[in-house]
């Protein structure tokens, strides 16, 4: 390693600081990608997580400290233990990530198997290496396609049980949370158009076509298709935005500033 | 004859040998005979010739290898004697001008013909095998070259011939004969020669002669008159032609007079204040229009300019129409007014304009268009069906009922919102067969039979089974009265019929009470239907019934009245109490209160109907007022109507209401089209489903494609759709 020239030794730095991986991981996943940066975070990101070996036992213990006195899954307060003893807040959006590793079906409960068959995936089986997880899993967020996946998940997670759809409070704390991540600066205006317009539940073609028209289509709406086969909501999202003056020939005013 | 004691030879006919001393001045003295004949023929003294000599004489210089000399011969004396003749020609004065070349044309031909079949022989052998023009063809050419070509004649000739026609033009009289013969010697010397020296300019100068007079007619006439004078102008060249110019010239005079009397005005004709198109269409000037039809056909672009004005002239007044407060307020009114005007421009499009199927697209076009302007148009439509069903066909024969039905649904085709006259016509129809006024079964049959042709099964299967129900009733009541007939002898006789509910529109109604009278009989009805029809339900619809009741009055006035079933409630209560107010009459029937009010209103406030008194005599119903029997009721009819449950144009609210459920209705409508489109396509995109929803459904109504959006939405949510994964624009039917 110290035979590395200065501009692979600032490579490997960047790709362990965002990966989170091992100095040795990063060096062979660099040197495999013929030192292209880009290259190698495609390569790493599209393999599976080497299965390292977890202590079922452990994982047991571990469920058995969160896990709720009368029922058999982990509830609100366990939740709120697993946060604190691994340092992060219950609002941040790693535990989303860390929900969808588990695949859970609703938030703010986890049953038994979605807990260990989540920390296995992980590799971890103690509260010390779920904590070094956790840059691992904020990188994740700046994957395109793990984006994605995440977003798509949160639906359904984030929804009532045997609801169809999101309820409009929780679905717009749910964008302001994810669209921090993936800024996208239309997000206040969508969130205020659906509070003064809409007041009903969100679909799920809704939520997932949000982060499509957020990616595809430009701020500006210069490049929307009234055509475009985008839900009704949408549509109406990009009338709001014209009627009230906040694209105006093509540009997006400071509309905040002016109410 | 040889004598005997020659040698013999061989015995052989030898060609006759005339053994002629070429007399070197031989040939001279052939020709000089053969020229002197020609003068003579020229000079009209052939009677003193032998035909047979100078043929012989023709014939031997050609023989004996002087062809050349004969032709060359003939060339020149021919030349000279025409030259003499253009002098005599040119020497004329005045009109004599033409009739002398006339006549020197005339003797030319006789000459030439004699002239030809003295030569016939060198014109059957030397000319064809010396590629020398024949004689014939070269006199023409020499009479072309010597005298029309000769300066002084050529313009002269030409200068002529247009003045002739100038003044023929004018209303001159010309010698027509004479012409014709000038023009026939023109095309008979060879069409490039016709052409050059005559039609060419005569098509020029018709071009600025008509092109000044369309010019001054255009100021001083108006339309129609200016129409009659381009006719007029038309057939007069073509008269012309037919009567001495060659008949190749129609098409070309023809087309000068169209582009300068009619192409060049076409728009200043068309919209000329007071005498344009518009005007005659609105006066119905059939005559105008058919000679602008006729003329106007004939040039480029005509047909549509005239079809252009007036498909936006019908699309304008149409537009005013639909939008006239007036009018709109008399749906019968509405209706007959745009049947006329459909009828007038039927009758213009036939009359007129030959019933030019382009023009026939025009006005159905127009008509689809400001049709559906209003969006009370279905409704007004059927209205005016209903207007016609219970009294406006009375007495009318079958076959002017066919007619009337048939332009009804000329109408109703032009509607964009089928769906929404289905659901008035139903309404009105209901109200029809259960008040009993319509004037013809057959006539309502009929037009049934014609929606159903129009637009299938579907859309009449409901309206069929409200007829069928009716008869249905009619033999349940047959059956009933025969089951009951001893024990209903003196009840009220009660007539029922039972509606299948979807058949008929549908009324959420609460049941009132009835007099005990009724409610008794109507049990024994509802036991005896149920006997036989077990597992239905039946609910009386008392907001819809009637009742015919014979009452007695204070001075022994006797009446039948006609009632609603509401205000037979009401009236009943009489029977046994003098004096009742709103709350006891509310009580008592239980009839909904807006229903009530309008019910003892009808009882008690309208004059010549009014068998209730009302205290306070107000207008309003207060619910502290008290009502009591008229006793002092009159009315010169014995059958007294008060309660009719008769169509009429819906309110506001009324309106709104019937148009959300129009709207709801169509909900399922575009899901089900949406559904079998996906089924059968599998995968399509999101621009082509819109296009073949709308296509599927446009017979009944134009979908809203924000509307099929948000059912497609709504098709995802319930996965029977769902977005493909790759290509969000692309939906997938899941099985």
């Amino acid at each position: 390693m110290n035979k590395l020239g200065r501009g692979h030794r600032d490579k490997v730095h960047q790709f362990m600081t965002i990966t989170g991986t091992s100095e040795k991981a990063a060096y062979q996943a660099l040197k495999a990608s013929d030192w292209h940066l880009e290259g190698a975070f495609d390569a790493f990101y599209s393999q599976p997580q080497p299965k390292s070996y977890t202590d079922a036992r452990r994982l047991e213990d571990l469920y058995n400290r969160y896990k709720d006195a009368y029922a058999d899954m982990i509830m609100a307060d366990g939740i709120t233990l697993l946060c604190s003893d691994i340092l992060v807040d219950h609002q941040d959006i790693v535990m989303l990530v860390l929900s969808w590793h588990m695949k859970a079906a609703t938030m703010c409960e986890f049953s038994k198997q979605e807990f260990i068959g989540g920390l296995q995936s992980l590799g971890v089986d103690s509260i010390e290496k779920l904590r070094e997880k956790i840059p691992f899993m904020r990188s994740e967020l700046k994957d395109d396609q793990k984006f994605r996946e995440i977003y798509n998940f949160a639906f359904g997670w984030a929804k009532e049980k045997g609801q169809k759809s999101l309820a409009l409070d929780t679905a717009i704390g749910m964008w302001q949370l994810l669209f921090a991540e993936k800024h996208w600066p239309l997000v206040d205006h969508w969130c205020q158009f659906l509070q003064a317009r809409h007041n009903k539940a969100i679909s799920r073609d809704t939520w997932s076509q949000l982060l499509e028209f957020a990616k595809t289509v430009d701020p500006q709406l210069s490049n929307y298709d009234v055509d475009g086969a985008w839900p009704y909501l949408i549509d109406e999202f990009v009338e709001y935005l014209i009627e009230n003056g906040i694209i105006q020939n093509g540009q997006l005013s400071d509309w905040t500033q002016k109410h | 004859m040889n004598s005997s004691n020659q040698k013999k030879r061989n015995f052989q006919i030898e060609a006759f040998k005339h053994k002629v001393v070429v007399d070197p001045k031989y040939a001279d003295k052939t020709w000089k005979i053969l020229e002197h004949a020609i003068t003579e023929i020229y000079n009209h003294n052939a009677s003193g010739l032998s035909f047979e000599e100078l043929y012989r004489n023709a014939y031997n210089m050609v023989l004996h290898k002087f062809g050349e000399k004969l032709y060359s011969g003939l060339v020149g004396t021919m030349t000279l004697h025409l030259q003499e003749m253009a002098k005599t020609i040119e020497a004329a004065q005045g009109n004599l001008f033409l009739e002398e070349l006339n006549r020197k044309w005339n003797d030319h031909n006789k000459a030439l013909q004699m002239i030809r079949d003295i030569l016939m022989y060198m014109d059957r052998t030397f000319i064809p095998s010396n590629r020398k023009t024949p004689v014939h063809e070269l006199g023409l050419n020499l009479w072309r070259d010597n005298v029309i070509h000769s300066s002084k004649i050529q313009t002269r000739l030409l200068d002529t011939l247009l003045e002739l026609i100038q003044k023929e033009r004018t209303g001159e009289i010309i010698n027509r004969g004479l012409m014709r013969n000038i023009i026939k010697m023109l095309m008979d010397l060879g069409s490039s020669v016709y052409q050059e020296d005559f039609e060419k300019h005569f098509l020029e100068v018709s071009a600025d002669f008509y092109r000044a007079e369309s010019q001054d007619f255009i100021e001083c006439c108006d339309c129609g008159d200016y129409l009659k004078k381009a006719e007029r102008r038309l057939n007069e060249e073509i008269e012309r032609v037919s009567l001495y110019l060659d008949s190749k010239s129609e098409t070309k005079i023809t087309n000068v007079v169209e582009k300068e009397m009619i192409a060049s005005h076409m728009l200043r004709l068309v919209h000329m204040d007071n005498s344009g198109l518009v005007n005659m269409l609105i006066d119905d000037k059939y005559e105008d229009l058919g000679r602008m039809y006729n003329l106007f056909r004939r040039v480029p672009n005509g047909l549509p300019t005239i079809r252009d004005v007036m498909t936006s002239h019908l699309r304008e007044t149409g537009k005013q129409l639909v939008t006239d407060a007036e009018k709109l307020k008399d749906p019968v009114e509405f209706v007959q007014c745009l049947l006329n005007e459909k009828d007038k421009y039927d009758k213009i499009i036939n009359l007129a304009f030959s019933n030019d199927k382009t023009f026939q697209n025009a006005l159905n076009s127009s008509f689809e268009y400001f049709i559906n302007l209003n969006p009370r148009s279905p409704e007004f439509i059927s209205l005016f069906v209903d207007e016609k069903l219970r009294k406006g066909l009375k007495g009318v024969s079958e076959e002017d009922v066919e007619t009337i039905l048939d332009k009804v649904m000329m109408l109703f085709r032009y509607l964009q919102e089928k769906d929404v006259f289905e659901k008035y016509y139903k309404q009105h129809l209901a109200k029809r067969l259960l008040s009993g006024k319509t004037v013809s079964d057959d006539a309502e049959r009929s037009l049934i039979v014609k929606l159903k042709t129009e637009c299938g099964y579907q859309f009449t299967s409901k309206l069929e089974g409200m007829f069928t129900d009716m008869k249905t009733s009619q033999d349940t009541m047959q059956g009933f009265y025969a089951a009951y007939a001893a024990e209903l002898g003196d009840s009220p006789t009660l007539v029922v019929q039972v509606l299948t509910t979807g058949s008929w529109p549908t009324q959420p109604s609460i049941t009132c009470n009835l007099p005990a009278e009724m409610s008794a009989l109507c049990e024994k009805f509802r036991s005896y239907y149920l006997g036989t029809h077990t597992g239905r339900r039946l609910s009386w619809q008392t907001n819809m019934g009637t009742a015919d009741l014979k009452a007695i009055f204070g001075k022994g006035q006797k009446h039948e009245l006609n009632v609603s079933t509401y205000q037979m409630c009401v009236l009943m209560l009489f029977n046994s109490a003098d004096r009742l107010s709103y709350k006891e009459i509310e009580q008592a029937t239980e009839i909904p209160s807006s229903d009530l009010r309008r019910c003892l209103q009808s009882l008690a406030c309208v004059k010549g109907k009014n068998v209730l008194r009302k205290e306070p005599m107000s207008k309003d119903i207060g619910e502290e007022d008290a009502f009591f029997v008229n006793d002092k009721f009159t009315s010169k009819f014995y059958k007294v109507k008060i309660g009719t449950v008769v169509a009429q144009k819906e309110s506001e609210p009324e309106k709104q209401e019937t148009r959300q459920r129009v709207e709801e209705d169509r909900k399922p409508q575009i899901e089900a089209a949406i559904v079998r489109i996906m089924k059968s396509r599998r995968v399509l995109d999101h621009n082509n489903i819109i296009a073949e929803v709308t296509k599927q459904l446009q017979s009944r109504f134009l979908a809203n494609p924000g509307e099929i959006k948000k059912r497609i939405e709504s098709l995802i949510e319930r996965d029977f759709l769902e977005r493909d994964s790759s290509d969000r624009r692309l939906y997938r039917y899941l099985a």
